[in-house]
């Protein structure tokens, strides 16, 4: 009897993996009560052709845009095309990356996600994502609007794979506490006043430090680079020798090394761990480069204000930052998801996002009568005038980590210049080629 | 339907075995055959797209590679390091809770609980402690006890950047290597230590003449278990130090990891976990074979 029992409760259990594993086009059997409850739990619902459709939309929003963006714009979006439903999935900036590109490889990526402008280039290289110029009869009328900057990191091998959705670039945040005690008037406009107001600082005391940063990624030396009239690569991208290791390049390194070497730069850059808006607020840290999401997430308690990046030998260039927004091919619902493009680059969303924090893209923006407060972005307008983007290459994370190595061996001193950049030079020089 | 009544008990268990084995098949076996096939490709990550076959190349760009030599090393430098350590002190531990009369099971709990809690929790812990110039440990070094004048960057440099993570390691296994030795520390029969006690053996003696002998099956198996996990070292690697500074605390799952997936090289990433599989399977029989003896060996 007992066996008996054992042998139908298995056969049960066999069942219902097989039930759950057919999916809904397995006819409902004479089966006992439990298989089908298991069925009806397993089983993902398949969507009725004629119920609403979902897209989906990856973003890396911060928690005031991601309810801004929920709460007021998607049910918008919502009420004007009733027939889709927007599914909003925030997921943090380091693993966004990785597991959009797991998605991708199993075939489930989503609908549209907001990318770092510099992931582009590589998912367009990669055939994942869609022409925006091809799909959009309208896209000319949508990239007259923008910005060229932003623009332009959607751009490439004669296409244009997304739209940009915001803008950023970072500018030069001061401690008014931390200048006012160490006896300076005005923030540094050149680097040499830079250097200056780093004495002044250090005079302070111990663990006082006149500048931070988190590493020598580009996102964080590249405006010294540029400012010091040095490059990455040519303007073409295809070589790195004779940019990387030239020697306006030499140059802003070796303006960071005597930052480091003279106290005046956090250790945290080398590594080990920084705290660079606790430092920042607890007046330990006196400069900092900032985007403009800065006050909303620091908090305006604290009395700082904003300037542009000192001039170098070559400007007071900054780096690019921002998002585009970009649709995959695996993409079911691709005039759908194009009809989100359009909405969230319409004046009221540009507007609404500005509010939070995320500069719009909208040329209109930056004149006067602009409808956003240009008290606070003007300086960010101002700056992105000269702002450069990163290398726009699809082996761009490769091409970075070579030279933040570089870098830091240099910075610690461990490497000459010359043995650090000429190696890394080597190394990305191959990796610009790309294989057509 | 004549089936003999062991017949029948025999595909009992049969279907009993078949979800899990199903599973098992399709979310262990599968992935692992997969992985095997990409390790010899230059592996598109695009569904559809073709993959170049190139045969050990893979296997013979990670034989050169400077960086899995380097991250081997510090995979077995952890390994030598922490499991040593861990049985010592997890063996210390479990001889002394085995004598106490009261509050065992408080302290059995209480050195239980670094294996539940979460690593992703204790390595950001232990990134804050090693901070500098202004961590916990600095802070407590510098400061309170005086013990050294200037602040030392732990996470800057090698060999300070593994302390963190090997401190780390010897903490989690304490506790699960203390449980099992406990378990077979109360197999050993009584009569064995009065009769070592009677024939004049001191404490010392003891725990070399009986209990070390009749454990050793245990510790064998936790050699090998430990070692095992020594080798699989990866969340802490990847939170504390993400393999930093420069590449010099990079262990070879997180090489693997930021080959796979930061450089979409899937091919590379799979041929150096082979790799590493093939050299945990030698390492395990080996130390099966000729630390446990014959009449162990299941």
């Amino acid at each position: 009897m007992r066996t008996k029992l054992q042998i139908i409760i298995s056969a049960l259990m066999i069942l219902s993996v097989a039930l759950a594993a057919c999916g809904p086009s397995t006819p409902a059997a004479v089966t006992p009560v439990t298989v089908i409850e298991t069925r009806e739990v397993m089983i993902t619902p398949t969507p009725a052709p004629e119920g609403p459709i979902t897209i989906t939309f990856w973003h890396i929003y911060s928690e005031a845009e991601m309810n801004m963006l929920e709460d007021t714009l998607i049910p918008k979006f919502e009420a004007e095309h009733p027939n889709v439903k927007v599914q909003s999935v925030q997921i943090p900036y380091a693993e966004f990356r990785r597991k959009l590109l797991t998605a991708i490889s199993g075939g489930t990526a989503p609908d549209l996600i907001r990318s770092d402008i510099i992931w582009v280039p590589e998912f367009a290289y990669m055939g994942a994502t869609v022409a925006l110029d091809e799909l959009m009869p309208d896209f000319e009328q949508y990239a007259n609007s923008v910005f060229e900057g932003p623009l332009a990191t959607n751009f490439f091998n004669g296409h244009y794979y997304g739209l940009p959705l915001d803008t950023n670039n970072r500018v030069l945040v001061y401690n008014k506490d931390m200048f006012k005690a160490a006896g300076i008037e005005a923030p540094p406009t050149t680097l040499d006043e830079f250097l200056a107001d780093c004495e002044k600082i250090k005079q302070l005391g111990e663990g006082k430090y006149c500048y931070a940063d988190y590493g020598t990624y580009a996102w964080a030396v590249n405006p010294f680079i540029w400012s010091f009239g040095g490059d990455i690569t040519d303007p073409n991208y295809t070589v790195s020798t004779g940019y990387l290791n030239g020697p306006n390049t030499r140059a802003a390194y070796e303006f960071l090394k005597k930052l480091v070497d003279e106290g005046y730069m956090h250790p945290g850059i080398l590594g080990g761990g920084l705290d660079a808006w606790g430092g920042f607020g607890n007046d330990e840290i006196a400069m900092i480069l900032e985007g403009p999401w800065f006050p909303t997430i620091f908090g305006t308690e604290k009395d700082y204000g904003f300037a542009l990046m000192p001039a170098g030998p070559g400007g007071h260039i900054s780096v690019v930052g921002g998002e585009d927004i970009v649709m995959f091919q695996q993409s079911q619902h691709k005039e759908e998801a194009a009809d989100f493009i359009r909405f969230i680059l319409s004046e009221d969303s540009q507007v609404a996002m500005a509010s939070v924090g995320q500069m719009p893209v909208l040329k209109t923006f930056a004149e006067p009568g602009s409808p956003i407060d240009l008290d606070f972005y003007g300086i960010f307008f101002e700056q992105a005038k000269t702002a450069r983007a990163r290398t726009p290459h699809p082996n761009f994370t490769k091409i970075e980590a070579i030279y933040q190595n570089a870098g830091l061996a240099y910075l610690r001193g461990e490497q000459s210049f010359e043995e650090a950049f000429n190696a890394a030079v080597a190394q990305i020089d191959p990796l610009l080629k790309l294989e057509p | 339907m004549s089936l003999s009544y062991s017949r029948r008990k025999i595909a009992t268990a049969y279907l009993f075995i078949l979800p899990g084995l199903l599973l098992f098949l399709i979310f262990v076996i599968y992935p692992i055959a997969k992985a095997f096939q990409m390790s010899f490709y230059e592996w598109n990550i695009m569904p559809g797209k073709p993959n170049e076959f190139i045969g050990l190349g893979n296997y013979i760009r990670a034989y050169n590679d400077p960086i899995v030599r380097l991250s081997l090393t510090n995979t077995i430098v952890y390994t030598i390091i922490t499991v040593p350590t861990g049985m010592i002190l997890a063996l210390l531990s479990a001889l002394l809770l085995n004598q106490i009369r009261r509050g065992k099971v408080f302290f059995r709990t209480l050195y239980y609980l670094p294996v539940i809690t979460s690593w992703v929790i204790v390595s950001f812990l232990f990134r804050y402690f090693f901070q500098s110039p202004k961590g916990i440990l600095n802070n407590l070094l510098v400061n309170t006890f005086h013990i050294i004048k200037e602040p030392i960057s732990w996470l800057q440099n090698t060999p300070t950047a593994f302390i963190p993570i090997w401190a780390l390691g010897i903490w989690k296994e304490i506790g699960w290597a203390m449980v099992i030795f406990l378990a077979a520390l109360q197999t050993i029969p009584t009569e064995l230590y009065e009769a070592a006690e009677l024939d004049g053996a001191n404490a010392w003696k003891r725990l070399i003449n009986v209990t070390l002998p009749l454990i050793r099956p245990t510790l064998v198996f936790v050699l090998v278990v430990l070692m095992i996990g020594g080798f699989n070292v990866f969340t802490s690697v990847f939170l504390i130090t993400n393999g930093g500074p420069l590449q010099r605390t990079e262990v070879i799952l997180s090489y693997m990891f930021h080959q796979a997936f930061d450089y979409l090289d899937f091919g590379y990433g799979t041929a150096i976990s082979f790799l590493l599989a093939a050299i945990i399977i030698i390492l395990s029989f080996l130390q099966i074979r000729f630390l446990r003896k014959p009449e162990e060996i299941i």
